[in-house]
C-alpha cells in the first residue's frame, strides 16, 4: 500500500522501535540514507545499517536478522519485484520501501499488511480485482478473457522501466515536514537529484522542476549571506544555486582535461578523431583562451580568463552546435578553499563505491563511499575525485577505440558492443553503474559519429567480461538517444524472455533490473533470442 | 659499578610506553637484591673490624657501600611502586578481566595486589548510588550523547541489549545503539566509533 502521510504512518511508528536498513548502493540511496540517518540520530532510533548490492545479498541479509528485528526500511531497493516472494517475511515484519525504481510491483502495492511505501507520488495503477470474489460470479470463457486481458494490462505496466523521484528528496521531504531539516540534508538531497541527471535516470522537464523544488528550500536555508550585517562564518556550509557549466570536475582539474572528459563535448567534436582535436583548438581559439593556460589546473589560471569564462564558454558553444552547455545545478562552499559542485560529488562518490581495488569487499567501498559524504571527510572527496578522474579518462579511451575499431555493430533491432577481456581499464567497467554510464556515453558519441539515419534511433547492449574465473560477463541495456527520450527501458523484461527462452544461465541480481550477468557461453544463443524477440 | 642493576631495571620501565606493563624482571631484582645483601655483609664486617680494631680508615668505604644500598633501595621501590601504579591503570582500562597475555607480565604478588584492589574498588563503587551501586569505571569523560554510531570492524556474532533482544554484528555493518553497551566492545576493538 502507499503511504501518503509520511509522518504519522512511517515516521512516528519507527520512533519507538529498533529498525533495520537495507541501503542499495548508489549514490542517490546512500544520501538517503544520511539523511535518514541523521532524522534518527535527533531522535534516538535505534537502527543497524546494512548495505546490500543485489537481490542475493538483501536476501542473506534479512535471513540473518530477521529474529532480532521486526520494522525493516528498504532504500533504492525492493519496489519492482514481488518483495513477499523473495523474503518470505514471518506475519508480524513490516517493511518500508523508499524507491526509485518503476513501475511498482502490483503485489507491493495491493498488499495491505506489510509493504507500506513512503511516497505520495500518483501512479497509474489499472484497476484490478482480487481473483478470489470474481471467480464465483464468473462463468469460465468470461473467466480466461478477464484472465487474458489482466495478463495483456500487467504486461503493458510492467513491460517499460524508469525511474521515479530521488530517494533522497522524499525523505528530505520527511525531514522538512517534520521541521527537522539542515542545510546539510538539503545538500544530500541536491547530490541525490543530481545523481539522478548524471545517469540520465530522469527526463530534464522533471529535473528542472526538482530543482525549482529545491531551490525554494536553498533559498530558505540559505539567505543571510545577502544582509550584510548578520552574514555567516566562512566556515559555514553555505549552498547557492549556480547555473554553471556542464564540464564535468572542471574546477578540480584543468579546463582542456574537463573538455575532453566530458561526454556532452565529447560527443559533439567527435574528439576521437583527428578532425574533432582540430574543432577543438579551434573552439579554444575562438575565446582566445591560450592553449597553456587551458592545460593547466583549473585554480591556477589566471584570473583575467577566469572572469567571464562561463559566459564565454556558453557563446562560443552554441556556434559550435552545443545550445546546453550550461545546467542549473547547486555548489556548496565551506572555508576558503572548499567548493564543489553538485556533479562534482556525485562522480567521486561514485567512483568510491565502484573502484575495482581488491584490498576490501563490495561493502568496505560502500562505507568509505557513505563516510566521503560527511563534511569531515574531505580527504576522502578528494581521493574520491581523484579516482572519477582516472573513471572518466578511461571511459573517453574506451569509447574513441570502440568507435576507431567499428566495435559498435548493429544486430537490427538493436546495437552491440562487447569489451574484450584484454581491453586496458576494462576491469573498472564491470560494476553496474560504471558500465552503465559507459555505455549511454558511448551510445551518445555513436549517435553523433554514425551517418546512418535509422542507427540513431536504435537502443543499445553493451557486455563487459566480469569475472574471468567464472567466465561471466555483466550486459546492460540501455534505451535509444532521442531528443524527446522519456528515458523509459524495455531491457529488463526482454533479458527475462530471452534468458528463459533459451535456457541460458543468467544472473538477474541487480535491482536495476536491466544490468544482468550472464555466461559468456551462453552469450551467442542468448543475443540470438534477443534480436528474435525484439524486431 | 654498583648500582648498575638498579639503574637498568628503572631505565626499563622508563623505556616502556605509558600504559604498557613489561614483564616481571624477576632475575634483574633477584641481581639486585644479592648486589645489596653481599654490600650489606662486607658492610658488617668492616664495622666489626672498624669497632673492635679502631681501623677509622675504613669508614669512608662504610659510608660508600651504606650510600649504595640506599640508592639500590630507592631504585628497587621505585620499580615495584611503579609497576602498581601500572596494574591499577590496567583496572580502569580493562575492566576486571584481564587479557591472559597481561597476566603473564605480573608477578604471584603483584596479582594478588591487584585482586585485593580489584575488590577494594568493587565494594567502594557498591556502596555509592544507593541499592545498586554505582559504575564510575564507565564514562571517565563526560558523554556527549546517549547513542553514539558505531561501525562494526569484525564479524562478531549477537549481541545483546538492553530490551533483551540482540543485534547481528557483522563487518561492515553500522549500528546506532547506547553508549555504555558499546564501551567495552569498543575497547576491545570489535566497533569503531563513527565520527560524523
Amino acid at each position: 500500500m502507499f503511504v501518503s502521510d509520511f509522518r504519522r504512518e512511517f515516521y512516528e511508528l519507527v520512533q519507538s522501535q529498533r529498525v533495520l536498513l537495507f541501503v542499495a548502493s548508489d549514490v542517490d540511496a546512500l544520501c538517503a540514507c544520511k539523511i535518514l540517518q541523521a532524522l534518527f540520530q535527533c531522535d534516538h532510533v535505534q537502527y543497524t545499517l546494512i548495505p546490500v548490492s543485489g537481490w542475493q545479498e538483501l536476501e542473506t541479509a534479512y535471513l540473518e536478522h530477521k529474529e532480532q528485528f521486526s520494522y525493516f526500511i528498504l532504500i533504492n531497493c525492493g519496489a519492482n519485484v514481488d518483495l513477499l516472494d523473495i523474503l518470505q517475511p514471518d506475519e508480524d515484519s513490516i517493511f518500508f520501501v523508499c524507491d526509485t525504481h518503476r513501475p511498482v510491483n502490483v503485489v507491493n502495492v495491493y498488499n495491505d499488511n506489510q509493504v507500506p511505501r513512503p511516497w505520495g507520488l500518483p501512479l497509474y495503477v489499472p484497476s484490478l480485482n482480487q481473483s478470489e470474489i470474481v471467480e464465483q460470479t464468473m462463468k469460465r470463457r468470461q473467466r480466461r478473457e478477464w484472465e487474458a486481458r489482466r495478463r495483456d494490462i500487467l504486461f503493458d505496466y510492467e513491460q517499460y522501466e524508469y525511474y521515479g523521484t530521488s530517494s533522497a528528496m522524499v525523505i528530505f521531504d520527511l525531514a522538512w515536514m517534520m521541521s527537522k531539516d539542515l542545510n546539510d540534508m538539503l545538500w544530500w538531497a541536491i547530490v541525490g537529484l543530481t545523481d539522478q541527471w548524471v545517469h540520465d535516470k530522469i527526463t530534464q522537464m522533471k529535473y528542472v522542476t526538482d530543482i525549482g523544488i529545491l531551490q525554494r528550500h536553498v533559498s530558505r536555508h540559505n539567505h543571510r549571506n545577502e544582509a550584510k550585517e548578520n552574514m555567516l562564518s566562512v566556515d559555514c556550509t553555505r549552498i547557492s544555486f549556480e547555473y554553471d557549466l556542464r564540464l564535468a570536475l572542471y574546477q578540480h582539474w584543468s579546463l582542456h582535461e574537463s573538455l575532453c572528459n566530458t561526454s556532452y563535448t565529447a560527443a559533439r567534436f567527435k574528439l576521437w578523431s583527428v578532425h574533432g582535436q582540430k574543432r577543438l583548438q579551434e573552439f579554444l581559439a575562438d575565446m582566445g583562451l591560450p592553449l597553456k593556460q587551458v592545460k593547466q589546473k583549473f585554480q591556477s589560471m589566471d584570473v583575467s580568463l577566469k572572469e567571464n569564462l562561463r559566459e564565454m564558454i556558453e557563446e562560443s558553444a552554441n556556434k559550435f552546435g552545443m545550445k546546453d552547455m550550461r545546467v542549473q545545478t547547486f555548489s556548496i562552499h565551506f572555508g576558503f578553499k572548499h567548493k564543489f559542485l553538485a556533479s562534482d560529488v556525485v562522480f567521486a562518490t561514485m567512483s568510491l563505491m565502484e573502484s575495482p581495488e581488491r584490498d576490501g569487499s563490495g561493502t568496505d567501498h560502500f562505507i568509505q563511499a557513505l563516510d566521503s559524504l560527511s563534511r569531515s571527510n574531505l580527504d576522502k572527496l578528494y581521493l574520491g575525485l581523484e579516482l572519477a578522474k582516472k573513471q572518466l579518462q578511461a571511459t573517453q579511451q574506451t569509447i574513441a577505440s570502440c568507435l576507431c575499431t567499428n566495435l559498435v555493430i548493429s544486430q537490427g533491432p538493436f546495437l552491440y558492443c562487447s569489451l574484450m577481456e584484454g581491453t586496458p581499464d576494462v576491469v573498472l567497467f564491470s560494476k553496474p553503474a560504471s558500465l552503465s554510464l559507459l555505455s549511454r556515453h558511448l551510445l551518445k558519441s555513436f549517435v553523433c559519429s554514425t551517418k546512418n539515419r535509422r542507427c540513431k534511433l536504435l537502443p543499445l547492449v553493451m557486455a563487459a567480461p566480469l569475472s574471468v574465473e567464472q567466465g561471466t560477463v555483466t550486459m546492460v541495456g540501455i534505451p535509444p538517444e532521442t531528443d524527446s527520450s522519456d528515458r523509459k527501458n524495455f531491457f529488463g523484461r526482454a533479458f527475462e524472455k530471452a534468458a528463459e527462452s533459451t535456457s541460458s544461465r543468467t544472473l538477474h541480481n541487480h535491482f536495476d533490473l536491466s544490468v544482468i550477468e550472464l555466461k559468456a557461453e551462453d552469450r551467442s544463443k542468448f543475443l540470438d533470442a534477443l534480436v528474435s524477440l525484439l524486431s | 659499578m654498583f648500582c648498575e642493576k638498579a639503574m637498568e631495571l628503572v631505565r626499563e620501565l622508563r623505556r616502556a610506553p605509558e600504559g604498557q606493563l613489561p614483564a616481571f624482571n624477576e632475575d634483574g631484582l633477584r641481581q639486585v637484591l644479592e648486589e645489596m645483601k653481599a654490600l650489606y655483609e662486607q658492610n658488617q664486617a668492616d664495622v666489626n673490624e672498624a669497632k673492635s680494631a679502631g681501623r677509622g680508615d675504613l669508614i669512608p668505604t662504610i659510608k660508600f657501600r651504606h650510600c649504595s644500598l640506599l640508592r639500590n633501595r630507592r631504585c628497587t621501590v621505585a620499580y615495584l611502586y611503579d609497576r602498581l601504579l601500572r596494574i591499577r591503570a590496567l583496572r580502569w582500562e580493562y575492566g576486571s578481566v584481564l587479557p591472559n597475555a597481561l597476566g603473564f607480565h605480573m608477578s604471584a604478588e603483584e596479582m594478588e595486589w591487584f585482586n585485593h584492589y580489584k575488590k577494594s574498588l568493587a565494594t567502594y563503587m557498591r556502596s555509592l548510588g544507593g541499592d545498586e551501586g554505582l559504575d564510575i569505571t564507565q564514562d571517565v569523560k563526560p558523554p556527549k550523547s546517549l547513542y553514539i554510531e558505531v561501525r562494526c570492524l569484525k564479524d562478531y556474532g549477537e549481541f545483546e541489549v538492553d530490551d533483551g533482544t540482540s543485534v547481528l554484528l557483522k563487518k561492515n555493518s553500522q549500528h546506532f545503539l547506547p553508549r555504555w553497551k558499546c564501551e567495552q566492545l569498543i575497547r576491545q576493538g570489535v566497533l569503531e566509533h563513527v565520527l560524523s
